[in-house]
């Protein structure tokens, strides 16, 4: 009898425990729900409903931001520059007393709420919902890369929350039964290799370059743009062939046979599309191995350029073709800083980090942006408003990364990125010479250098 | 038999009572649905590992394919979420039939290949080649059977049966024998235990068990990519829940997961900046002065736990 | 193709020999599974990165440097937890418990210390140019490390088979118990098999910019798979077991490589265990199968 009271008490116990544990992270949400204005109550209010109290502001005390970001595991590397370029631009507003919010008519501080999931799926949705039932948070950020936006997408659906998508480009996130998700950053992976199979088709086919080898990770983001490059390649009429076409495992951290199996089916134009690690390894390979290649495209020169210069080097990136960037290519901004002044002030705060510059870090900086402009034109916090905020900007919002653009279903079209070469500059420098589309050009591609 | 009753209704059903009320008091349901999933592995686990010694490494591999049995059978067969998460149990089942061989291995050379199961699993699921089928390394989108509520209830269900299994282990003739297996193989057979037969059963229960864990998973949070599914951590975390209360004991696991999933997730909330610093110092400092579990602290003073 | 693919199997088996040789070490003399040991790969490669990148330090001589401080690292870190792991009722289990705590601090502090960017050490400071062997072309750096990876096979042979403290050392892997009660000082052997294990992984991963394209502080998790392989299929304890593991893995993955390239990271899990149901304690181990 006396084993049995002391196990029930064990288990209240655990149970209140857990309760316990969270009432310090509950206590601000609830004194902020007391000073929440009626249209978002409607929305926000849930089971721990707290009595109105009489002669409540007008405005909260902050606007507050809920972000996920990995700073361990495989995708750290391009959740962490994300996170800081948001983190850079909180700083940045507080520092200017906060952002306007149109529905309170003045400038509210911003707080920004960011787990850690470890690039575990599992935490990230325990993660995501904490930060929706418990933090009540105003706005919510999904951590970049698909596999963790992925267990975003249905519970900011159930809970009707809008889910700003800074990077995760998966085509399945998007549908048109789902109004609570844009992405914000980077074009859908359906859609970002346009430019890249328009100029395979005209300018490379007329030099004489129609073999065409495709190799790829096998993970969601470059699974799915080789995918609609293969399409557009394969489309009748199309004057390119296909002479090699296989997938890897993301895993893969050495090319040198792969390289000499491309060889074997004499292409002229390789397309190796990989993550980082993926690009840097193949590139190294590549050099290494002495085989050439008339034209040769792989995905993160253009967009963790310094991460690829300082392990491939100058003349591992020197020829080779990518995708050009805002990192290389300026957009002049109407809202915002321009490059060089993000790229400053990224290196006065994080030059010691060891979170190297590049495009994921100015996409957590457009994030950012976006947000901001959000608050400024949404007429309540409600989050189907916030949504109608976020898609009043598109077409009109131009940021460092140029137009911001959503399709019906909340995926990034704008912000379509040229194709550039990589031509040497000073003792270890490089710069992009844009080669596509004409509208855009700055040079001709100079082929059979790679 | 009457104990293994009292053992239930003494630790399971308040720890089921508790978990069914309190999405009423406390509102990030899907982090009491963690708790469940992992109780569910955690004695899953214990099932093979506290009875038998076998430790399953590639755990998560059952789980990934549960999860992946009953997307497939929505995408496919338009099954409706239990019949579908029947599938997500023969489709365990049938890996542990499969995988059923590695038993005739012993200590990490079992745990290593059944690792190696579960990757090589994980890496047929996700490949390219497949994507008709399993959508390959696209992920997949079960928005149409999403219902939140329900797939938590069929989880305490869940939860309850492994409970009443590990209940019935610990007390019927077969989960002794088992032990008997676990401490002393030849002695057992000597004995007149039949070894393999009783060693496959608790794999084969033990496999179901993390299947049905992946079906209900895949049900509540409906858009997942095979590395979720196949996630290493879900092995790990539930190795280290049962070794930290105690394998072989109802009680053990249940406070392994309710305590370090409990700090897992304080850590998080509170210190995320040093989250995974906290949590491996503390899983350091549990093995060296702790390495028998929690229950030890209670048998070691000659009482039994339940 | 065929013969590129072998002749760089080969290679680069040699290469994962060594990724494997220290794991295999440790769990062969103290039965323990260190499951940071890629982690601890990864802080080689950190090592020679920032030894290169800070002072310019040829990867040839902070190989040396690493071997010697990770070594003097495993000691205190030994005596920290083996002991005491080891009086635990089931220690082998538990091992992978405790070294899962100890990977989890490891890649936290590698984090907050050097960042999540990419890493890596320049090619051809290891020497210019592709290498032609055998009328195959291959990089320099591929070589020199393989060389390396061999030269320490060679020198671990040499230490467990020529050298007193292997006598004993062999004594310990064949029966702890019998050990102890015939006077060796177990402590003493396993600590030192321990410290050589952990400078071996240190070594693995001075190379492993090389080999792996980049260093990131998430990268133990791949490294540890492969080892685990590697040292499977070999046999759990024996050097030779672990370089033919390597040769076996590293050649099969590049047949996958050039044949089925999607399915390339499938076969060194399927051959580990069909390697350990044919013979479960790996190609050259003895027999020891429960039941």
């Amino acid at each position: 009898m006396l084993r049995r009271i002391v196990v029930c008490l064990l288990a209240i116990a655990c149970v209140a425990g857990a309760r316990g544990a969270w009432a310090q992270q509950s206590r601000p949400a609830d004194e902020r729900l007391g000073g929440c204005f009626d249209g978002y109550l409607d929305k926000a209010q849930t089971a721990q409903a707290t009595a109105p109290q009489p002669g409540e502001p007008a405005a909260p005390a902050e606007i507050r931001i809920g972000h996920l970001h990995a700073s361990s595991g495989p995708y750290a590397s391009i959740s962490m520059p994300v996170y800081l370029g948001l983190k850079l631009w909180v700083e940045q507003m507080n520092a200017g007393g906060g952002v306007m919010v149109k529905p309170f008519g003045r400038k509210l501080p911003l707080r920004l709420i960011s787990y850690d999931d470890q690039s575990n799926p599992g935490t990230a949705a325990t993660l995501t919902n904490q930060l929706i039932t418990q933090d009540k948070i105003d706005l919510l950020i999904a951590d970049s890369g698909s596999v963790l936006t992925a267990v975003s997408v249905p519970i900011a659906r159930e809970h009707k929350m809008f889910l700003f998508d800074p990077t995760g480009t998966g085509a399945a996130f998007f549908s048109k039964d789902n109004p609570y998700i844009a992405l914000l950053a980077d074009p859908v992976s359906t859609v970002w290799p346009r430019f890249l199979w328009e100029f395979l088709k005209s300018d490379v086919a007329a030099a004489g370059l129609t073999r065409v080898a495709i190799l790829y990770s096998t993970n969601d983001f470059t699974g799915t743009q080789a995918a609609a490059i293969r399409a557009a390649l394969k489309a009748p009429g199309s004057p390119v062939q296909i002479v090699f076409d296989q997938g890897v495992p993301t895993s893969t951290s050495n090319y040198a046979v792969l390289i000499d199996n491309i060889a074997a089916a004499k292409p002229d134009v390789v397309l190796e599309l990989g993550y980082v690690g993926n690009d840097i390894a193949f590139l190294r390979n590549l050099q290494e191995s002495g085989t050439k290649f008339p034209m040769v495209f792989t995905l993160y020169p253009g967009i963790e350029t310094s991460t690829l210069l300082k392990n491939a080097g100058q003349a591992g990136l020197s020829g080779v073709f990518s995708y050009v960037t805002a990192l290389a290519y300026s957009y002049p901004p109407e809202v915002g800083m321009t490059l060089e002044q993000f790229r400053d002030s990224w290196e006065k705060s994080y030059a010691k980090s060891g979170v190297e510059f590049g495009w994921n870090a100015i996409a957590g900086y457009v994030t950012g942006l976006v947000l901001g402009q959000t608050l400024a034109c949404t007429n309540s916090l409600a989050q189907l408003d916030v949504r109608k905020a976020v898609f009043s900007l598109s077409g009109k919002l131009k940021t460092l990364i140029g137009t911001f653009e959503l399709n019906e279903q909340g995926a990034q079209i704008g912000e379509l990125t040229p194709i550039g070469q990589i031509a040497p500059e000073g003792k270890d420098g490089i710069h992009f010479t844009v080669v596509y589309p004409p509208a855009m050009a700055n040079g001709k591609p100079i082929f059979g250098t790679k | 038999m009457r104990r293994g009753v009292r053992e239930f209704v003494t630790v399971a059903l308040p720890l089921l009572a508790a978990l069914a009320l309190a999405p009423l008091v406390y509102s990030n349901e899907l982090l009491l649905f963690n708790f469940i999933m992992f109780l569910i592995l955690a004695q899953g686990l214990n099932a093979i590992y506290g009875f038998t010694g076998y430790l399953p490494f590639g755990y998560v591999g059952f789980f990934g394919a549960g999860a992946y049995g009953f997307a497939l059978a929505v995408m496919h067969l338009d099954a409706t979420p239990l019949p579908a998460m029947a599938c997500a149990g023969v489709a365990a089942l049938a890996l542990g039939v499969v995988l059923t061989p590695l038993l005739r291995l012993s200590g990490a050379y079992f745990a290593i290949a059944n690792l190696a199961a579960a990757q090589a699993v994980y890496q047929v699921i996700s490949n390219p080649a497949l994507q008709d089928i399993t959508k390959g390394p696209y992920g997949v989108t079960l928005s149409s059977v999403f219902a939140p509520a329900l797939s938590y209830g069929v989880a305490l269900i869940i939860l309850a049966a492994t409970l009443i299994l590990v209940a019935w282990l610990r007390n019927a003739r077969f989960g002794l024998a088992l032990q008997a297996i676990r401490e002393d193989p030849v002695s057992a057979a000597m004995a007149g235990v039949a070894v393999v037969r009783g060693r496959t059963i608790a794999w084969l229960l033990s496999a179901l068990i993390a299947g049905l864990a992946g079906g209900v998973f895949a049900w509540h949070i409906s858009v997942f990519y095979p590395e979720t599914a196949f996630d290493l951590s879900f092995s790990i975390f539930a190795i280290v829940f049962t070794l930290f209360g105690g394998a072989a004991t109802q009680l053990g696991p249940i406070l392994g997961v309710l305590l370090l999933y409990g700090l897992y997730n304080v850590i998080g909330i509170t210190v995320p900046q040093y989250f995974q610093l906290i949590y491996g110092v503390l899983i350091v400092l549990l093995v060296l002065f702790l390495p028998d579990g929690l229950a030890s602290l209670v048998t070691r003073r000659g009482f039994r736990v339940p | 193709m065929l013969a590129h693919a072998i002749l760089s199997g080969l290679v680069f088996g040699c290469y994962f020999t060594l990724v494997g040789l220290g794991l295999n070490l440790i769990f062969g003399v103290m039965r323990i599974v260190n499951l940071a040991h890629g982690d601890v790969v990864m802080l080689g490669a950190f090592a020679a990165f920032w030894l290169f990148a800070l002072i310019g330090l040829h990867p040839l001589i902070s190989s040396v440097i690493v071997l010697a401080a990770f070594a003097l690292l495993g000691l205190p870190v030994y005596y920290l937890v083996v002991p005491r792991l080891l009086a635990a009722r089931d220690s082998e289990m538990l091992s992978i418990i405790l070294f899962f705590g100890v990977q989890q601090i490891i890649e936290a502090l590698a984090t907050i210390a050097f960042g999540t960017s990419e890493r890596s050490i320049p090619g051809r400071v290891l020497g210019r140019g592709p290498l032609h062997v055998l009328g195959q072309t291959l990089p320099v750096a591929w070589i020199v490390s393989a060389a390396v990876s061999l030269l320490a096979v060679a020198l671990v042979y040499l230490y467990l088979y020529r050298s007193r403290v292997g006598t004993l050392t062999r004594a310990v892997m064949v029966s702890r118990d019998e050990a102890l009660a015939s006077g060796i000082d177990v402590h003493r052997v396993s600590a030192l098999a321990f410290a050589i294990g952990v400078a071996l992984a240190g070594l693995a991963g001075v190379f492993s910019p090389f080999m792996l394209g980049s260093a990131t502080p998430a990268m133990g998790g791949d490294v540890n798979l492969a080892a685990f392989a590697v040292i499977v299929i070999g046999s759990l304890g024996d050097p030779r077991g672990t370089m033919l593991g390597g040769l076996i893995y590293g050649v099969a993955l590049m047949l996958m490589q050039t044949y089925m390239s999607a399915w390339a990271n499938l076969l060194p899990n399927l051959l580990l265990i069909a390697v350990l149901l044919v013979r479960p304690t790996g190609l050259l181990g003895r027999q020891v199968r429960r039941a």
